[in-house]
């Protein structure tokens, strides 16, 4: 029977990242709520704040990203009167994962907040948890096997299909409507790169008719992703465009447009970091970061997870609004996303 | 001299290469008889330990064993025949205790098992270091822990312990002192008792003078004679290892 | 009189690791106690936790006693676990047994054969096999990874207990034992230790030193292998990241626990309490509720001391 369930989960997946729709969806094909709807009320405060609640947030990694999911989960956390009793990092190092659970079930958390690292290693990492009765809220993505509301109170994620489609319209309008591109997919079974990076492909094909791609790379490891850049180039000198799956490889991208002295190939690419938005301010080679609203994930998991506690239905799948950051509204996105200033440099000219 | 020969070389040569090492030479070797082996560097001496110790065959001549021709192809089968090296720079593992070092490559196991029988090496490294009259702390002391002379003295005690015919001595107190010196040629002259054949390579006149019975002079691979050590005087052997007659 | 000779054969170069093991237990005890940390439940995990990494650790003492490393023990994890999982796919646990241990055992004879016949220094050999076997795990299964629904296999090597000991103990317990026995106490642990101290005196002492640094490190990866069996049965799965975070890990617990670098010396009860220290740090500092980049520094900052220590007399 497991087996069963087991393979259909994984079959569900692997089916969804192949046809990825015009619509964000969950990992079951569950619909998507708008996370401004998930909310624990003022009135329900005192309740929740006589419980004590106790929490433990275990990531996958760290970055600004995580960061900024941690600030949103704690300040809500703050406002329900939740003590936040662990804090782990596994290093997308799925034994590390296990581990972090199994640590963390010693204090006896009411409320587990973690970004599964994949489905398959983690469906056994998770299942103490489970059987303890924790409210557990998954970031993008879920153990297979893993039933909604039985087995977890929600998935909260980006809006996945937006942050590709809007990455797609800010390169096209940055190209004039017109051009090649070049497309650096994340080369893993990821649900939430894979959902991004087909949404921004579908995009430019569907809705763009002079703009195609013409050259598709996969990337596994982000370090390499100035060597990737550079053989695309070598193919292709006068791309318009690159699309790169994530911050991190897109700073390789842009290591190598510089050592070509290219300054016309436009770059799109999601999530927020420094050294981009500061190309971007600068008027380089960037032209649009598309990012989530990391904060407001945070906020919206710590809300799923305490109204599931208090017996509330919380909707399975839920999303958090995208972001197109351009050099104009470089301070607002920032805030918007990480809920933090944006580091100085980007300011300052 | 009635016995037969411990170790006889016959008309041994060598040759690397173009470069001939050994040319012609022959030497017997009777039980408890100390013979040196003497001449400059690059004379050849080391070459001749070598053949005898099986790492390396001469080109041509024969190696006789208690006067047996025998084939020594490497230096288990050297070992195998009761033949023992204590090289220059000793060959002991300096982090083991010095009864592993007793038995390196020969521990002595315990039935069913086959694990190491520790204590049993302990008593007979412990025995035999006694009978040598080689003092150190303990069986179990560590090589590192030991003094030069210490040290040479566990390895010639272990070449005693596993040497039924004949030990070779390379340069036995080359990194010694006065005293420690003192204390291995000591040991080294008792070995003489246990009917053993000595083969010892120095540079130290002195010492050959002090401890052998017979001298043995190399020069450029060629054996320019044996003397026998009461017959002879050191400008004799000076003359014969440098060529230049006082 | 017998007791005070054992006490100084227990040296100090070894006993950095019993204080130091003693230390930290005795700090999270104290600072932890209404934490959860002396729960049992808590210290099982620990041991469970560690498992793979302390039977990784067994295989490593033997190659730096041989005067050899195995840098390479990271993707074997990975290869084994998936070959494992991959196997059982179709048939039963046996398959996947002899898929995982034989990928490792087959690993590792092929590091062995490089370093051992062709003198190729292990450093450089298992840096580059590191990489490549990384690059096999990956594409075994484009990058996916592979359940492990055998329920004998997960209970055998992940999740199972006999008597009420969880099996991960037992095989914990099982190895370091046997590895303590064949490293004090059999002829070939002499070997490794003499050949790691002087390879010259080995050799003329009729040790065949090729073949000991053949064995050593298809042992390394024996070890491996069945590191890659417990992984795959604890997360009931197998993924290409297995393993790649342990290295460091391992090299420190071995470090810790009073294995010379160079050779010739080393502790597999040493490897076993680094090891378990290593997860004891991670545990106690995650119950302290530090944040991530807060118990990445204190952990580096005490890893960093105990192997400045134990080298600093383990070195000559």
């Amino acid at each position: 029977m497991s087996l069963v369930k087991h393979t259909l989960a994984i079959l569900a997946l692997l089916g969804l990242v192949a046809s990825a729709g015009a619509e964000t969806i969950g990992p079951g094909g569950e619909e998507a709520t708008p996370s401004s709807t998930v909310v624990v009320g003022d009135e329900k405060v005192a309740m929740v704040q006589a419980k004590r609640y106790s929490a433990a947030l275990l990531w996958h990694d760290q970055s600004d990203f995580v960061n900024a999911v941690t600030a949103g989960a704690s300040d809500e956390f703050e406002r329900l009167g939740i003590e936040v009793v662990a804090v782990t990092s596994a290093g997308f190092d799925a034994a590390k994962q296990r581990s972090d659970i199994e640590t963390a079930l010693a204090k006896n958390p009411d409320i587990i907040l973690s970004l599964p690292l994949d489905p398959v290693t983690s469906a056994a990492a998770f299942e103490e948890a489970k059987e303890a009765g924790v409210a557990l809220t998954f970031l993008s993505n879920l153990p297979a096997g893993y039933e909604h509301p039985k087995d977890y109170a929600a998935i909260v994620t980006d809006d996945l299909f937006q942050m590709g489609k809007q990455a797609a319209d800010a390169l096209a309008e940055a190209m004039g409507g017109e051009g090649t591109v070049g497309w650096i997919f994340h080369d893993a079974a990821y649900y939430v790169t894979n959902q991004r990076d087909n949404a921004f492909k579908t995009t430019i094909e569907n809705d763009h008719p002079n703009i195609s791609i013409v050259a598709e790379q996969g990337i596994a490891d982000p370090a390499r992703a100035e060597e990737i850049a550079n053989a695309m180039l070598l193919k292709h000198p006068d791309l318009g465009g690159i699309y790169v799956t994530w911050a991190g490889p897109a700073e390789g991208v842009l290591a190598a447009l510089r050592a070509n002295g290219n300054d016309s190939t436009k770059i799109v690419t999601l999530d927020l970091s420094e050294p981009i938005a500061l190309d971007m301010v600068r008027g380089g080679n960037v032209a649009a970061i598309v990012a989530d609203e990391a904060y407001e994930l945070g906020r919206a998991m710590a809300a799923s997870a305490v109204l599931d506690l208090v017996g509330e239905e919380v909707p399975p799948f839920v999303v958090a609004p995208a972001i197109t950051v351009k050099a104009a509204n470089v301070v607002e996105g920032w805030k918007r996303s990480l809920n933090i200033d944006p580091p100085a440099s980007l300011t300052s000219n | 001299m009635t016995a037969t020969p411990v170790l006889s070389l016959n008309n041994i040569h060598k040759a690397f290469g173009g470069v001939v090492a050994i040319k012609d030479f022959s030497l017997e070797l009777f039980p408890g008889e100390i013979v040196a082996l003497v001449g400059d560097n690059g004379a050849g001496k080391s070459t001749l330990i070598a053949i005898v110790s099986g790492l390396h065959r001469p080109n041509s001549g024969e190696i006789l064993l208690d006067g047996e021709t025998v084939s020594l192809s490497d230096a288990s089968s050297a070992r195998s025949r009761g033949i023992e090296v204590v090289y220059q720079d000793l060959a002991l593992a300096d982090e083991q205790p010095v009864f592993m070092n007793m038995f390196l490559g020969r521990e002595l196991t315990r039935k069913p098992l086959g694990l190491l029988d520790k204590s049993r090496m302990r008593r007979e490294t412990q025995t035999m270091l006694d009978q040598l009259d080689v003092h150190i702390p303990s069986a179990g002391s560590k090589i590192r822990d030991l003094s030069g002379g210490q040290r040479q003295g566990v390895a010639i005690a272990r070449a005693t312990h596993w040497a039924s015919k004949l030990i070779l001595l390379d340069e036995p107190t080359a990194a010694l002192g006065v005293a420690e010196t003192a204390k291995v040629e000591e040991i080294v002259a008792a070995l003489k008792e246990r009917n053993l054949a000595i083969l010892i390579v120095s540079h130290s006149l002195d010492q050959v003078f002090r401890l052998s019975d017979r001298i043995c002079v190399l020069r450029r691979g060629v054996q320019i004679g044996v003397r026998s050590t009461p017959e002879t005087d050191k400008n004799e052997i000076v003359s014969m290892i440098t060529g230049v007659h006082a | 009189m017998a007791a005070l000779s054992w006490i100084k054969r227990l040296d100090l170069q070894r006993s950095v690791i019993y204080f130091g093991f003693l230390a930290i237990f005795l700090f999270f005890a104290a600072t932890l106690h209404d934490d959860g940390f002396l729960t049992t439940r808590n210290l099982t995990n620990i041991v469970l936790q560690t498992a793979p990494a302390t039977i990784m650790a067994i295989g490593l003492v033997f190659a730096l006693s041989a005067g050899e490393i195995d840098l390479s023990f990271g993707s074997i994890v990975a290869v084994s676990a998936l070959a494992a999982a991959v196997a059982m796919q179709n048939g039963p646990m046996v398959f996947g047994v002899i898929a995982g241990l034989g990928a490792g055992v087959l690993i590792g004879a092929f590091n062995g054969v490089l370093v051992a016949y062709l003198r190729l220094p292990s450093f450089l050999v298992t840096l580059a096999t590191l990489g490549l076997f990384a690059g096999i795990a990956r594409s075994m299964t484009d990058l996916r990874s592979i359940p492990v629904i055998n329920d004998t296999f997960t209970g055998f090597f992940g999740s199972g207990k006999l008597l009420g000991v969880p099996s991960l103990v037992i095989w914990t317990v099982a190895a370091v034992a046997a590895g303590h026995v064949l490293y004090r106490h059999s002829r070939f642990g002499a070997h490794v230790l003499a050949v790691g101290d002087n390879a010259r005196a080995a050799q003329v002492s009729g040790i065949k030193v090729p073949r000991i640094r053949l064995m050593v490190l298809t042992l390394c990866g024996a070890t491996a292998g069945l590191a890659g069996l417990l992984y795959a049965g604890r997360l009931q799965a197998a993924k290409y990241t297995l393993g790649e975070s342990d290295l460091m890990t391992v090299i420190a617990a071995v470090i810790v626990g009073g294995t010379a670098l160079n050779g010739g010396k080393g502790s597999i009860i040493g490897a076993l309490l680094g090891s378990l220290m290593m997860g004891m740090l991670n545990n106690g500092l995650i119950l302290m509720g530090l944040k991530v980049s807060d118990q990445m520094i204190v952990r580096g900052v005490i890893i960093l001391v105990a192997v400045a220590v134990s080298l600093r007399d383990t070195r000559r």
